[in-house]
């Protein structure tokens, strides 16, 4: 298993690292250049061809780890917990690019860097659980243990996920009478096409990232356990070959 | 029923213990005594400002004292290796859960009211008409606290930096239960008619269902291998 | 029959592996002493078998059942007196017993408890807060405990240490008697005198490997 998977990504990891380049290129002359100002945001509207495409990864990613999670708990295979820690990584990453590009766009178009919006709040929240969950992995002793309970954090914090959503969405209809319009763009075709292709490549680019960085982590593992073989007992190494 | 003998004597070994040391109850109690005087100093309030930030000012010491309770919930577990009793025992992991819940739930909600009238008295509230759905509240959003806060006690315990983390975890993923609970407590001291903030109990209600399942399927993994 | 086999067991704490295809069987009725010096992994292989740790590799069985994948069944047949004396300390010994054989599904009458206590010599302290008790005592705790639930397997992790010589004799009667109940009892040990009084066979654990002694070897001190 551990072997197939690591193979496999070793095989495909290249193309599908090219792949994102190249539409992460082509989508940034799509975006940047070819495609219009909007009529009311102007120029600024481009921060929107990185920042969603942003926000959909990110949110991909804890899709990914919470789907690890539920199988590492299932299978109990190291390599998926591998999987998770790397998922975990890249999109409190991309959370946080995502809350930055955000802020850059909110300040000109709404006129202030930060507003309580119930997409903004539950990625707040999302970005919070992602770095309890990178710091709970450094906290445990036992690797074995510190699968077991980051998996069981990342799939509450999931679920909780939609709750915080609806929570926030209540409470600031009651606190802020919408002085903001929260309405997205109006996307025209012309829009719409480099949006797509930059929505691919920073997905293609997630894979790519996950796939290096679960195999940096399968080898840091291994690493580890050879050393632990070189300090354990001197005896204990002829039972190795 | 062996389950819910296990449920009533884990809830039942807590009680007593707390009954016999007063440990967790009054150092919850006087840690949220001393946040009560912090917030009086520091806002100076009179009657019309003290009604809007007084809900939160409640559910921030609620919220802090109910950290300090719930953390010291599973470390009592650690003298004498007894989490590993618990661990090795036969019985459902569940079980074992519902029963340590049952407890953080009772000691979050006595301290809660014995703390309320503090609040009562020293924020001047008027309060004698809403006390059975002010209860309501405290008992809906304690358990969602204390649900999440059960899971991530025992969990936290089993680490390094165990204090540090508690907080860090449960606080991002008890929002809901401060964003309804405060609400809620809103509503009820200004007055106004429960159809008014009644859909944030009905909030709790079902964060309390969600986590309540959840953490009881979830936490064989966290006590258990 | 056999009662504990452990096969081709292997434990690793993430650099350190602490043995490796360790392989130990004890049959019903027999009580096997483990030596071996400090560190070499006599607790860890108890932990294993406890179904507390997960082992690395291997696999392993408890009364018939499969240690990995029927747990609950075998920690209900099994008992295991560990370092910890697992008490709590604000309960007095009648409390902390009923709470123990509780999670096991057990009740038992005030007088079956009573005369546990009794026997282990802790009767005039029956309702004296176990955070008040010596280590002595509180070994005495557990000894009544095990007495009470009568476990298919028995596991102990130095059971002779902070007992005093009546409490020696007493754990090594109840030891035979289990025995001869039929029990499997599974000890790790560095009392080669008391161990010697009970135990069928002999095994010592050192650098990763377990080897078999007999029990005359072991009376004659001619072990490590």
């Amino acid at each position: 298993m551990i072997n197939a998977m690591i193979k496999w990504m070793q095989r495909y990891e290249g193309w599908v690292g090219a792949g994102g380049a190249l539409c992460l290129l082509a989508g940034l002359y799509l975006s940047l250049v070819a495609s219009p100002p909007d009529y009311y945001q102007g120029e600024v509207v481009r921060i929107m061809y990185i920042h969603v495409p942003l926000v959909q990864t990110a949110m991909l990613a804890y899709s990914v780890l919470f789907a690890g999670s539920l199988w590492y708990l299932w299978k109990r295979d190291p390599i998926v917990d591998n999987l998770c820690h790397a998922a975990a990584g890249i999109s409190a990453f991309l959370t946080a690019a995502g809350l930055i590009t955000g802020s850059i766009w909110a300040k000109p178009t709404w006129n202030t860097w930060w507003t309580w919006d119930a997409r903004l709040v539950s990625f707040a929240v999302m970005f919070l659980i992602l770095v309890g969950y990178l710091m709970l992995r450094t906290f445990v002793d036992d690797p074995e243990r510190e699968a077991r309970y980051a998996a069981v954090l990342a799939i509450v914090g999931f679920v909780d996920l939609p709750i915080v959503h609806f929570s926030v969405e209540w409470w600031r209809t009651l606190h802020q009478p919408l002085s903001i319009s929260m309405r997205g763009v109006a996307l025209s075709g012309e829009m719409l096409r480099p949006l797509i292709v930059m929505s691919i490549g920073f997905s293609a680019l997630f894979v790519y990232l996950l796939m290096v960085r679960t195999q940096m982590l399968y080898l840091t593992r291994l690493l580890h356990a050879k050393k632990g073989r070189l300090l354990s007992h001197a005896h204990l190494s002829d039972l190795d070959t | 029923m062996p389950f819910f003998r296990v449920i009533r004597w884990v809830a039942w070994k807590d009680l007593i213990s707390e009954i016999r040391s007063r440990e967790t109850i009054s150092s919850m109690f006087f840690f949220a005594l001393i946040v009560i005087l912090v917030f009086s100093f520091s806002f100076s309030m009179d009657q019309s400002e003290t009604r809007e930030l007084i809900a939160g000012i409640i559910w921030v010491a609620f919220a802090f004292t109910g950290i300090i309770g719930l953390g010291k919930s599973f470390s009592a577990e650690l003298q004498n290796d007894c989490l590993e009793h618990l661990q090795i025992s036969p019985a459902s992991k569940g079980a074992i859960y519902l029963g340590k819940l049952a407890a953080n739930l009772l000691f979050m909600l006595i301290v809660e009211i014995i703390l309320f009238p503090m609040f009562v008295i020293f924020f001047n509230l008027d309060v004698v008409e809403q006390l059975p759905v002010l209860l309501l509240i405290f008992a809906l959003a304690t358990l969602g606290l204390s649900t999440v806060g059960t899971l991530f006690s025992a969990m936290t315990v089993q680490i390094r930096a165990r204090e540090v983390m508690l907080p860090i975890l449960l606080l991002p993923l008890a929002v809901p239960v401060m964003i309804a609970a405060v609400e809620a407590t809103r509503g009820a001291l200004n007055g106004s008619p429960i159809a008014m903030y009644g859909n944030w109990l009905q909030l709790l209600a079902v964060f309390d269902v969600v986590f309540t399942v959840m953490s009881f399927w979830v936490f064989e993994w966290i006590l258990d291998s | 029959m056999i009662a504990i086999r452990g096969c081709d067991l292997g434990k690793s704490y993430g650099h350190y592996r602490v043995f490796d295809r360790l392989s130990v069987e004890v049959e019903e009725g027999q009580c096997y002493a483990l030596f071996g010096p400090n560190g070499a992994g006599k607790t860890t292989l108890l932990r294993i078998l406890a179904t507390l740790s997960r082992p690395s590799t291997g696999r392993f069985e408890i009364a018939g059942h499969d240690g990995l994948t029927e747990k609950e069944t075998v920690r209900g047949a099994m008992l295991f007196l560990a370092h910890g004396s697992y008490l709590y300390d604000e309960l007095d010994a009648v409390e902390n017993l009923r709470f123990a054989l509780a999670l096991r599904g057990l009740t038992l009458t005030d007088r079956q408890i009573k005369l546990a206590l009794d026997r282990v010599a802790i009767g005039p302290f029956a309702d004296l807060k176990t955070r008040y008790y010596s280590a002595g005592m509180k070994k005495r705790l557990t000894v009544a405990k095990a007495m009470l639930i009568r476990p298919k397997v028995l596991l102990l992790d130095e059971p002779y240490t902070s007992l005093d010589e009546s409490g020696m004799r007493l754990m090594n009667q109840y030891l035979r008697d289990l025995a001869g109940e039929g029990a499997a009892v599974l000890m790790t040990t560095h009392d080669r005198v008391r161990s010697a009084e009970v135990a069928h066979r002999v095994g010592v654990l050192d650098k990763g490997r377990l080897q078999e002694c007999s029990v005359e070897e072991l009376k004659a001190h001619a072990i490590f």
